[in-house]
C-alpha cells in the first residue's frame, strides 16, 4: 500500500508558493489528471465562447441535443441555436447528408444570415463525417460561406484549444475579406474583448477620447461586415492575451497590423494602456484623459477604506491573472492565491512578478484544491467562475464572479464599480450572520 | 413587455384593454414546409438535453455520491454550470477528461486512473459512472474497465476500503433519448445493482420522484409525514441540492442528506413503489415489481387536485392509512383559492411545454383551473404522451372551442411558430427556454419544469401536492393580472 502523499503526487508540481527571491512557476499546459472535478471545459465550449456573439451568422451545432442545448446559453445571453441533433441512426450510418440538408434548411429559415458556422462535437468528430467536404458543397448550394469549426470536445486539454480553433476560423474565413484596402487612420481592433456587462462600451468611450474608432472587437462586436474590414485598422489592441494573441500575430504577419498588449482593468493598467495607445497614434491630451480618470477613480475612495488589507484569492481563465492581481492590489487588497484553468508559463511569469512573496500560484486547480485553499486560508474574497461560486459561499467566503455579472469593470468607471462591488461583497452582513469572519 | 399608453380616465373597467407593441414588426412568415420539426433535418432551439445530465442529477441525490463522467471535460462543465444556475449550489462531478489519446485508444486509462484519483481524493461512498456519446461510440467496455479500476484500487488502498465503495454504471449515450431517459436509466441501474435481495419486508414505500426540484421533494415528504407513512426517496436532492450555509465544514465538502446506500438496498423490501414520473423513474419501479413483486404505481405526477388525490388514494389503499383531516384541509384551501380566482383563470388560452410528465401534469391542472390548453409540447418524444394528453382533453372537452394542438417531440422553433398563428394566447407555462418566445409573442411566461435558471426560488418552491398547486395558482393569477391590467391603479381582484 502506498501512503497518501504518494497517491496524490500527480498534482504537486502545479502548485507553488512565490518565494522571496526568484519566482518559481507552476507546471502548466498539461492534460488534466482524469477523475478530478476539473474546472476546465472542452474545445467545443471554447469555440462557442469565442464565436457565440457573432450576430449575423447561423450557429449550427453538429452533435447530439445536449451540446446544442448547452451551447445556446453562452456569456449570459440566449441565442437561437441550430443543431443536427444526432441520433442513433446517424451515429451508425453517418450524418453527412443530414448535415448538408440541415445547412440548407437553416439558411432557408434564416435567409438574412451572412454565413453558417458548423461546430463539430465529440460524436461528430468520432463518426468521421467529411465535415470540410460537406461544408464546401453546402456553401456552393447556399451561396455564402459555410465554415467548419472543427472543435470536438476532446481536442486539446481545455477550452483553450477551442479558442485557437475559433481564432483559426476567424482568420481563415472572416478577417480581412473585404475589398477595400486603404487603412482607416483612426481605426483600431480590440482582440480578446467579449463585451461582458458593458466593458466594451467603457473601453470605446476611452478610445473615443483619444480620437479612435473601434472597427471590430473579437468577439464582442464582430459582425461579419466589421470583420471583413478589420484589416484596415492601424493597430490591434490585445486585451485578453489568451484569446487575442494568436489573432494579433496572424494579422501582423498577414496585413502588417502592429499590436499592443494592454489591459483596461485597474487604474494603472488603464492609464498605461491609454498612454501606450496614445503614443502609438501620437495623440495629444492623453495625460488629461488620465487625469480625468484619476478624478473618476476617486469615487472608489469610500470603498477602498473597507478593503484595506483584506485577503483575496483569484482564479481566472488564463492571462488576466497578472493585470487583475494589480487591479486588486490597487483596491488595497492582498492577493494570497492566483490560479488559472489553462494559463501558460508566460501568464504565470507575468502574474508571479506582480504579487508578493508567499502568494500561492496554482495551475488548473480541481475543485478540491480550491476547497482546501479556502478552508486553510479563509480569504476575505474569492474571485472565479460560476461553478466555484457556490462552493466558496457554502464555506462562508464571499465570491465575485468574473467575468462579472452585474456592471462593467473595465476602464476608470469600471474600477469604481469593481471597488463598490467588492466592498459590498466583503462587508455584507450575511457573512456575519453565517457565523464566520469574526475580525470584520 | 412594452405597452402603449393606457388611458385610464373615462373608460369603464371592463373595456380596458392593453394594446401591445409587437416585438418583431419585421417578422416574415416562415416557409410552412420548414415549420414542422418532422420535415426538417435541422433542429432549431432544442427542447431537450442529453441523457448524461439526467443521470448526473440522479447521482447527486445520493448521500456522499459523486458522478464520474466518462467523456470530455465539457460534458461535466456544462452540466455543472446548469446545476449551479438552477440550484445555486456547488455540484461535484468528476470527469474522465477525454483528450485526443482517449479518442484514439479508448477510455480504459481514463477510467482506471480516474476512479482511483477520485477515490483517494474524495473517499465517496458511491460513484455513479455516467457514459457519454464519445465513450459509447468508441465502444468502451466499461464493465471490464471498472473491474480493472477496482483491482488497481485494491492494490493501492486495500480490499476492505474498496468494498465500502459502491460503483454503479449508467449507460447514457447522449445521441439517444434525453435527460429524462438518463434519469430513468439511473433509477434502474441503481436499483439493479444495489436493491438486489428481499429479506425482511417493511411497511415503507419507495418514491422515485423523477426530475423534481428540492421544494417538490420536501412537499412529498410532507405528504408522507401527514399520512404517517415511512418512505424512501430515491435520488433525494432536497438537501444535497438545497443545503444550508453552515460554515465551517469538512473538506471535501459533501452536502448533507441524500438517499443513503443502505436505504437503496432496503428498497427491495418496500410495500410499494411510487414512480411519480413514468418517463423518469418508471423503469426503476418496474424492475422492483418484476424482480420482487413490489406493486408499482407509475405516475401521474401529483400536480393539481386530481393527480394529488390519486397519489394519496393509492398511498392510502396500499398502506391502509386514512387520508388525514390536515390534508383534506390543504385540499380545501387549494380548491377555495381556485374558486376565488376562477374569473381570472377561466377560458384563458394557455400553451404548455417541457418534459413529458410535467407537461401532462400541468395540462391537467390548467384544465382544472378552467383554462383552455391550445398547444402542448413535450420536448422528449414519448409513446404514451399523446394518449395521456388526449384522455385529459376528452375529460375536459366542454372547455375547448377548438381542437388543442399536441406536439410530441419537436423543437421550440416549431412550437413558437405555431403559437404565432394563434388568434389569441394568454399564458405560457414552461421553463426558462421559453423566455424568448414569451418576449416575442408578448405573452406572460409562468416558469415551471426543468430547467429554470433565470429566476430565484423556483427550485425551493413546490408545484406538487395541494400546497404546491396553490403556489402555482398564485403565480398564474398574478401573471395574468400583471399582463391584463399592467396599470396598478386598475388592479383589484
Amino acid at each position: 500500500m502506498l501512503d497518501a502523499e504518494k497517491l496524490l503526487s500527480d498534482r504537486w508540481r502545479h502548485v507553488v508558493t512565490k518565494g522571496d527571491g526568484t519566482a518559481v512557476l507552476p507546471e502548466c499546459g498539461r492534460p488534466t489528471v482524469p477523475g478530478l472535478v476539473s474546472e476546465r471545459a472542452c474545445a467545443f465550449y471554447g469555440a462557442r465562447w469565442m464565436l457565440a456573439a457573432i450576430p449575423d451568422v447561423i450557429h449550427l451545432v453538429h452533435g447530439p441535443a445536449g451540446c446544442a442545448y448547452f451551447g445556446s446559453i453562452v456569456r449570459r445571453k440566449s441565442y437561437r441555436v441550430f443543431s443536427t441533433q444526432l441520433e442513433e441512426r446517424d451515429i451508425v450510418f453517418g450524418a453527412g447528408e443530414k448535415l448538408y440538408r440541415a445547412v440548407l434548411e437553416a439558411v432557408a429559415t434564416d435567409p438574412g444570415a451572412r454565413a453558417v458556422l458548423v461546430y463539430a462535437t465529440c460524436s461528430a468528430g468520432l463518426i468521421g463525417d467529411d465535415l470540410d467536404g460537406i461544408c464546401k458543397r453546402a456553401a456552393r448550394a447556399v451561396g455564402r460561406p459555410v465554415v467548419p469549426v472543427n472543435s470536438p470536445g476532446f481536442c486539446g486539454y481545455s477550452q483553450a484549444a477551442g479558442h485557437d480553433i475559433a481564432a483559426g476560423v476567424l482568420l481563415e474565413h472572416f478577417i480581412g475579406t473585404g475589398k477595400a484596402q486603404e487603412p482607416i487612420a483612426n481605426g483600431v481592433n480590440l482582440l480578446g474583448e467579449f463585451d461582458v456587462m458593458g466593458d466594451l462600451r467603457e473601453i470605446e468611450r476611452l478610445l473615443q477620447q483619444l480620437g479612435l474608432r473601434i472597427l471590430c472587437a473579437f468577439s464582442g462586436k464582430a459582425a461579419t461586415t466589421a470583420m471583413a474590414d478589420a484589416h484596415r485598422a492601424r493597430l490591434n489592441i490585445v486585451h485578453c492575451r489568451r484569446t487575442g494573441q494568436r489573432l494579433a500575430d496572424a494579422m501582423q504577419e498577414r496585413f502588417g497590423t502592429p499590436q499592443l498588449k494592454v489591459s483596461f482593468f485597474g487604474f494603472e493598467e488603464t492609464a498605461s494602456a491609454l498612454r501606450s495607445i496614445g503614443k502609438f497614434f501620437g495623440s495629444a491630451g492623453v495625460e488629461e484623459i488620465v487625469e480625468r480618470g484619476r478624478r473618476e477613480v476617486e469615487g472608489a475612495a469610500p470603498f477602498l477604506k473597507k478593503l484595506a488589507g483584506k485577503r483575496v484569492a483569484l482564479f481566472f481563465g488564463a492571462s488576466r491573472m497578472g493585470t487583475m492581481a494589480r487591479a486588486f492590489a490597487e483596491l488595497g487588497m492582498e492577493v494570497v492565491m492566483i490560479g488559472s484553468q489553462f494559463g501558460c508559463l508566460e501568464d504565470y511569469r507575468d502574474a508571479g512578478a506582480r504579487v508578493r512573496a508567499g502568494t500561492v500560484l496554482i495551475d488548473d486547480p480541481p475543485e478540491k484544491e480550491l476547497e482546501e485553499f479556502i478552508r486553510k486560508h479563509m480569504p476575505h474574497l474569492f474571485v472565479g467562475g460560476t461553478k466555484e461560486k457556490y462552493l466558496a459561499t457554502k464555506l462562508g467566503v464571499p465570491f465575485l464572479v468574473f467575468p462579472q455579472e452585474t456592471s462593467c469593470f473595465a476602464g476608470f468607471r469600471g474600477f469604481v464599480n469593481l471597488a463598490r462591488e467588492v466592498a459590498g461583497l466583503v462587508g455584507a452582513p450575511v457573512w456575519r450572520l453565517a457565523g464566520r469572519l469574526p475580525e470584520i | 413587455m412594452r405597452l402603449r399608453e393606457i388611458p385610464t380616465d373615462g373608460i369603464p373597467y371592463d373595456r380596458l384593454c392593453v394594446e401591445k407593441i409587437p416585438a418583431a414588426p419585421e417578422y416574415i412568415p416562415r416557409d410552412p414546409e420548414l415549420v414542422p420539426a418532422s420535415n426538417r433535418s435541422v433542429v432549431i432551439n432544442p427542447n431537450r438535453i442529453c441523457m448524461p445530465i439526467g443521470a448526473m442529477w440522479a447521482v447527486l441525490g445520493i448521500h456522499r455520491a459523486i458522478p464520474f463522467v466518462q467523456g470530455a471535460q465539457g460534458c461535466t462543465t456544462y452540466a455543472r454550470y446548469t446545476f449551479c444556475r438552477i440550484f445555486k449550489e456547488p455540484a461535484t462531478i468528476a470527469t474522465a477528461s477525454f483528450h485526443e489519446d482517449a479518442a484514439v485508444f479508448g477510455g480504459r486509462k481514463n477510467v482506471v486512473e480516474g476512479i482511483r484519483n477520485l477515490v483517494v481524493r474524495y473517499w465517496p461512498e458511491v460513484i455513479g459512472v455516467v457514459t457519454t456519446c464519445s465513450s459509447e461510440i468508441m465502444g468502451d467496455d466499461m464493465v471490464s474497465f471498472l473491474k480493472e479500476a477496482r483491482a488497481r484500487l485494491s492494490r493501492e488502498i486495500g480490499k476492505e476500503k474498496v468494498e465500502e465503495i459502491s460503483v454503479v454504471l449508467i449507460n447514457t449515450p447522449s445521441f439517444a433519448g434525453s435527460h429524462v431517459e438518463g434519469y430513468d436509466r439511473a433509477s434502474r441501474a441503481f436499483l439493479e445493482s444495489l436493491a438486489t435481495t428481499r429479506d425482511v419486508p417493511s411497511e415503507r414505500v419507495n418514491i422515485i420522484p423523477g426530475m423534481l426540484y428540492p421544494g417538490d421533494i420536501r412537499e412529498i415528504k410532507h405528504l408522507l409525514r401527514e399520512m404517517g407513512v415511512g418512505g424512501t426517496i430515491l435520488f433525494d436532492i432536497s438537501d444535497t441540492l438545497d443545503a444550508p450555509l453552515n460554515p465551517p465544514q469538512e473538506i471535501p465538502y459533501y452536502p448533507p442528506g441524500g438517499t443513503p446506500v443502505s436505504g437503496i438496498r432496503q428498497m427491495a423490501n418496500a410495500r410499494a413503489t411510487f414512480a411519480l414520473q413514468p418517463h423518469a423513474g418508471g423503469s426503476g419501479a418496474r424492475y422492483l415489481e418484476r424482480k420482487f413483486g413490489i406493486p408499482a404505481f407509475i405516475g401521474p405526477v401529483p400536480i393539481g387536485v386530481a393527480a394529488t388525490d390519486a397519489f394519496l388514494q393509492n398511498l392510502s389503499r396500499i398502506t391502509g392509512r386514512e387520508i388525514p383531516a390536515s390534508l383534506r384541509d390543504e385540499r380545501g384551501r387549494l380548491v377555495d383559492a381556485m374558486a376565488d380566482t376562477l374569473h381570472h383563470t377561466m377560458m384563458k388560452r394557455v400553451a404548455i411545454f417541457g418534459d413529458p410528465d410535467v407537461v401532462i401534469g400541468m395540462t391537467r391542472f390548467a384544465c382544472e383551473l378552467g383554462m383552455t390548453p391550445v398547444a402542448v409540447s413535450s420536448g422528449t418524444p414519448s409513446r404514451t404522451f399523446e394518449g395521456e394528453i388526449e384522455s385529459i382533453f376528452r375529460e375536459y372537452r366542454e372547455l375547448f372551442l377548438a381542437e388543442p394542438r399536441v406536439f410530441n417531440g419537436g423543437d421550440l422553433f416549431e412550437f413558437e411558430e405555431y403559437l404565432k398563428t394563434l388568434p389569441r394566447l394568454d399564458l405560457i407555462l414552461g421553463h426558462s427556454k421559453g423566455v424568448d418566445i414569451s418576449r416575442e409573442l408578448e405573452v406572460p411566461l409562468v416558469r415551471v419544469g426543468f430547467p429554470i435558471y433565470d429566476r430565484f426560488g423556483y427550485q425551493k418552491k413546490p408545484v406538487v401536492g395541494y400546497h404546491g398547486a396553490e403556489l402555482l395558482l398564485y403565480e398564474i393569477v398574478n401573471e395574468l393580472l400583471d399582463y391584463r391590467y399592467p396599470d396598478d391603479r386598475t388592479q383589484q381582484l
